[in-house]
């Protein structure tokens, strides 16, 4: 790794002198990564990335400023607090020294993996699902990160956190005349496991199931999504709790803490805590301690999700949910989604369904409204279920509703649960009762 | 601004084939959401890639932030190409240019100060709030200036500026739960002045809002549809441009098959044009970031397959010529087949000619975005009107147009004389979200498009 080409003491010394707050947050990462295209090695990456942002609080305004280039620290406070002309007040307190509990987020064991273990992983890959179909064209993208980010406000607060990341997608494209499959998942932890193992597995089963066509006519009727399938109902969630959209109004949730939203077997959680998670962190990246926490608890909505800004602007405590990449300032994002598994198998919930469609992906995800919790999607990949069996793929349909009113109709949600993106523990869920059109 | 420090570099080349771009990015940006100003800052992106192809092996890239220290990076990039085992990769040939491109701003738009940006995003901001319902906005005003200086191992040399300058505006209006939101924007490279007259777009996109909260869900079904410019343009975009890339084929027969020319895709007045060369528009460029020229390349011409869109490495494979299509987000990433301006060529219908023989349809209008998986897409209109006997009807919201792209085109019946390119308009394709690209269209008409929404 590259030492740090901008002192961070010096910074925020500069920053103090001239501001009433000051906060300089520095990263510096360095990744390998190789690629495969139509199921061979095509390429080996490297990069590097290294940077540093300034926060400056001058008469409860904001001014901020970024660089991944060499700029002179004295020029770089200069353009920080020039910018704080601008603005409107916040009364935003930057937060002192805390203690940190301790979260798993590196493993030196990933920071030293060989670039050919990375092609042997790919190898493997591409096999199991040429195994599947050999016709797919097969491409699969290993990518192993080592990140270090420092941070050190005027308040006292300095945190240095180190995460490691190892990252793997992948996705086979089949062309048959003019029908066309397109399958693909993506996993990411801080450390080496062998989820891709299960992962491809699944996928594999996919290619295969997708092999017989089927049909279904327009109606309503019950819809089972896969852990993957089901994250078209839980964006709009998402988005209704980030302290963002509740801070302007823009929520449908604002001001409904403490009102059931949802149906009583839904509980949501926000947790930092699970170990080698790429959500997971013991602080967020304004030095506020990770917490975690219940955002809907058996249906009523519990806990919004904020950052220093909009907690200021709200009235409130930040919850410790402050993201940022290196050119923006922090903005409220959760950490891990972890939703309550319930009861039933999903082998029983799919038995029950005499008529319905099983959901793996669909296309378009988060267009439109996805705030008012309306949505429409035609399906990517999706099942045709008959008497509590799979018959076939289905293409050319759309599914369409609202998630309030669906996730309030007695949705059942399964025991088995998967780490879909590698950061949301999700069960399958089945709607009892779904628009579908057929095109 | 001098090449010196690459073509230095490029000395240490050990591989077949190298090049090497550096990017210097900076960006002003002035965001207001509802009465707050919330950011004003300018920063700067610096960086670069060096990308070589080895003919003992395959690809090998290095990226970076520090821009010190080219040799090594260049070696770095070179022993990564040769870990790699090897590969058939022959790039098409293309001329080898050394070209400076300033930007082509007037002086006036160069010369803007913070305070000036900052009035002009603050007055569209005062429009969006002046109107009833808007419980919300976003302005954001944008500017951005990229300085590209590239150089290969075969000669090519081009410094080029970059700039573009973006008004985006969006309000959200609010009835209890019933949450609505609109927007819209504009862009220019030519920067500030060209962006000084967006007030009645500012009062459009708050009016739209708030109309919103009374307008129905469309009834889900199949109907006609007739999309404005704008969708039209979008869905040029999503279902056919992403299949002309010639990356998606290249190395699948059978992919190869399904969009081999020749083929018919739609019906006789139906033309698909790619072109990088047009002026002003948002993909508009002398070079890719290959160095090769952009050109006018012609996709479907009368209903049929005429042609795809190239890199140089997709065009080598095919025995074709490079089209100037090799375009990357940012110096992140290498170069991959993209669009620059894809748009369908105007012909003679007018609106109300296609409205006339609509008895029950949509008019669906403005885009919130759209994907592809190949075959079937998906694209979301802002908003929409019902057709009902000839004429336009009530406002629709949560208009989602769902497709295959055989049956789709095909399907095209109308094609208007209004031919319109939008002001905004980027693509992702894998590597993060912003490449400007032009997207342009007629209106359309549309047979049997299926919608998802309510039940009647």
């Amino acid at each position: 790794m590259t030492g740090q080409p901008n002192n961070v003491d010096r910074l925020l010394t500069g920053l103090e002198s001239q501001a009433e707050q000051g906060e300089v947050y520095a990263i510096a990462s360095e990744s390998t990564a190789i690629s495969f295209e139509a199921g061979e090695l095509k390429s080996a990456q490297v990069d590097e990335t290294s940077g540093v942002a300034l926060r400056a609080i001058k008469q409860g305004r904001v001014g901020f400023t970024a660089t991944s280039g060499h700029v002179d620290p004295e020029l770089l406070v200069a353009r920080a607090v020039d910018s704080a002309r601008f603005g409107d007040p916040t009364d935003l307190t930057l937060p002192g020294p805390s203690r940190l509990d301790k979260v798993d987020t590196f493993d030196q064991s990933v920071a030293d993996l060989a670039q050919e273990r990375l092609v042997e992983i790919g190898k493997e890959i591409v096999e199991r699902l040429r195994s599947a179909d050999a016709s797919g064209n097969i491409g699969v993208e290993i990518e192993r990160t080592v990140a270090r980010t420092e941070l050190a406000n005027s308040a006292g607060c300095t945190v240095t956190q180190r995460a490691s990341a190892l990252q793997i997608s992948f996705s086979m494209e089949r062309v048959r005349g003019d029908d066309v499959l397109m399958v693909g998942a993506a996993t990411a932890a801080t450390t080496l496991t062998d989820e891709y193992r299960a992962l491809t597995e699944r996928v594999a089963a996919h290619i295969q199931a997708a092999n017989r066509p089927a049909e279904i006519a327009s109606g309503r009727m019950p819809v089972l999504f896969s852990p993957s399938g089901s994250f078209v109902l839980w964006l709009p969630l998402l988005m209704a709790l980030n302290g963002e959209h509740v801070q302007r109004g823009t929520s449908p949730l604002a001001h409904r803490l403490g009102e059931s939203i949802v149906d009583a077997g839904l509980t949501l959680w926000d947790d930092p805590t699970v170990a080698g998670r790429p959500g997971s962190a013991a602080c967020d990246d304004e030095g506020v301690p990770a917490q975690r926490k219940a955002l809907i608890h058996q249906g009523v909505a519990r806990s919004f999700l904020f950052d220093l800004k909009t907690a200021a602007l709200a009235g409130t405590q930040s919850t410790g949910n402050g993201s940022r990449s290196l050119f923006s300032l922090p903005s409220p994002s959760a950490y891990n989604l972890v939703l309550e598994p319930g009861e039933t198998t999903y082998a029983e919930m799919l038995a029950g369904i005499s008529h319905g469609l099983l959901v793996h992906s669909l296309l378009g995800l988060g267009q439109g409204n996805p705030l008012s919790g309306a949505f429409s999607n035609p399906v990517g990949l999706a099942f045709v279920i008959e008497n509590g069996e799979i018959t076939g793929r289905v293409k050319d349909v759309t599914l369409a509703g609202n998630i309030y009113a669906l996730l309030s109709a007695a949705p059942q949600l399964s025991q088995e649960r998967e780490w879909v993106y590698g950061r949301y523990h999700l069960p399958h869920v089945l709607i009892p009762e779904l628009d579908v059109v057929r095109g | 601004m001098t090449l010196e420090p690459l073509e230095w570099a490029l000395r240490a080349n050990s591989a077949d084939y190298c090049e090497i771009r550096l990017e210097t990015r900076l960006t002003t940006r002035i965001v207001y959401h509802g009465q707050r100003l919330e950011t004003v800052s300018t920063v700067v992106n610096e960086g670069g890639i060096v990308r070589a192809l080895s003919h003992q092996g395959g690809w090998g890239l290095s990226t970076f932030n520090n821009q010190q220290d080219l040799a090594n990076r260049v070696e770095q990039a070179c022993h990564h190409a040769r870990l790699v085992p090897r590969r058939e990769i022959a790039l098409a040939p293309h001329p080898v240019v050394i070209e400076t491109l300033p930007a082509a701003r007037p002086e006036a738009s160069q010369r803007v100060t913070l305070e000036e940006q900052h009035a002009l995003i603050s007055r569209y901001n005062t429009i969006l709030l002046g109107h009833p319902q808007i419980v919300d906005t976003s302005a954001m005003y944008i500017d951005r200036f990229v300085t590209v200086s590239y150089a290969n191992s075969e000669g090519t040399r081009i410094i080029e500026e970059r700039p573009m300058t973006e008004v985006m505006l969006g309000a959200t209006a609010r009835d209890g739960t019933n949450v609505q939101r609109s927007g819209d924007g504009s862009s220019s490279a030519m920067g500030h002045g060209a962006l000084l007259e967006l007030d009645e777009l500012a009062s459009s996109v708050a009016r739209r809002a708030r109309s919103l909260l009374s307008a129905e869900t469309v009834v889900g079904g199949v109907y006609p549809v007739i999309c404005d410019p704008r969708l039209a343009g979008v869905f040029v975009h999503e279902a056919f441009g992403h299949l002309s890339e010639s990356d998606f084929v290249y190395t699948n027969p059978q992919a190869q098959e399904m969009m081999s020319l020749g083929r018919r895709f739609g019906g006789e007045q139906l033309n698909i044009v790619d072109d990088g060369t047009l002026e002003g528009e948002r993909g508009t460029h002398r070079f890719d970031d290959e160095g090769t020229p952009t050109q006018r390349t012609p996709l479907v011409q009368k209903g049929i397959l005429v042609g795809r869109l190239h890199s140089r490495e997709t065009a080598g494979a095919l025995g074709e010529r490079a089209t100037g299509n090799a375009r990357a987000t940012d110096f992140r990433y290498p170069p991959i087949v993209r669009m620059t301006n894809t748009f369908i060529e105007p012909q003679d219908r007018t609106l109300e000619q296609m409205l006339a023989d609509v008895d029950l349809g949509v008019y669906a209008c403005q885009a919130i975005g759209g994907m592809t998986m190949l075959e079937n897409f998906s694209f979301s209109a802002g908003y929409g009107y019902m057709i009902r006997g000839g004429q336009v009807a009530e406002l629709v919201k949560d208009v989602v147009l769902a497709g295959n792209l055989f049956s789709t085109l095909a399907n095209i019946d109308a094609i208007g004389n209004d031919l319109t390119f939008s002001r905004t308009g980027n693509c992702g394709k894998g590597q993060g979200g912003g490449l400007p690209v032009g997207i342009g269209a007629p209106h359309i008409r549309i047979q049997d498009v299926a919608m998802g929404g309510r039940q009647a």
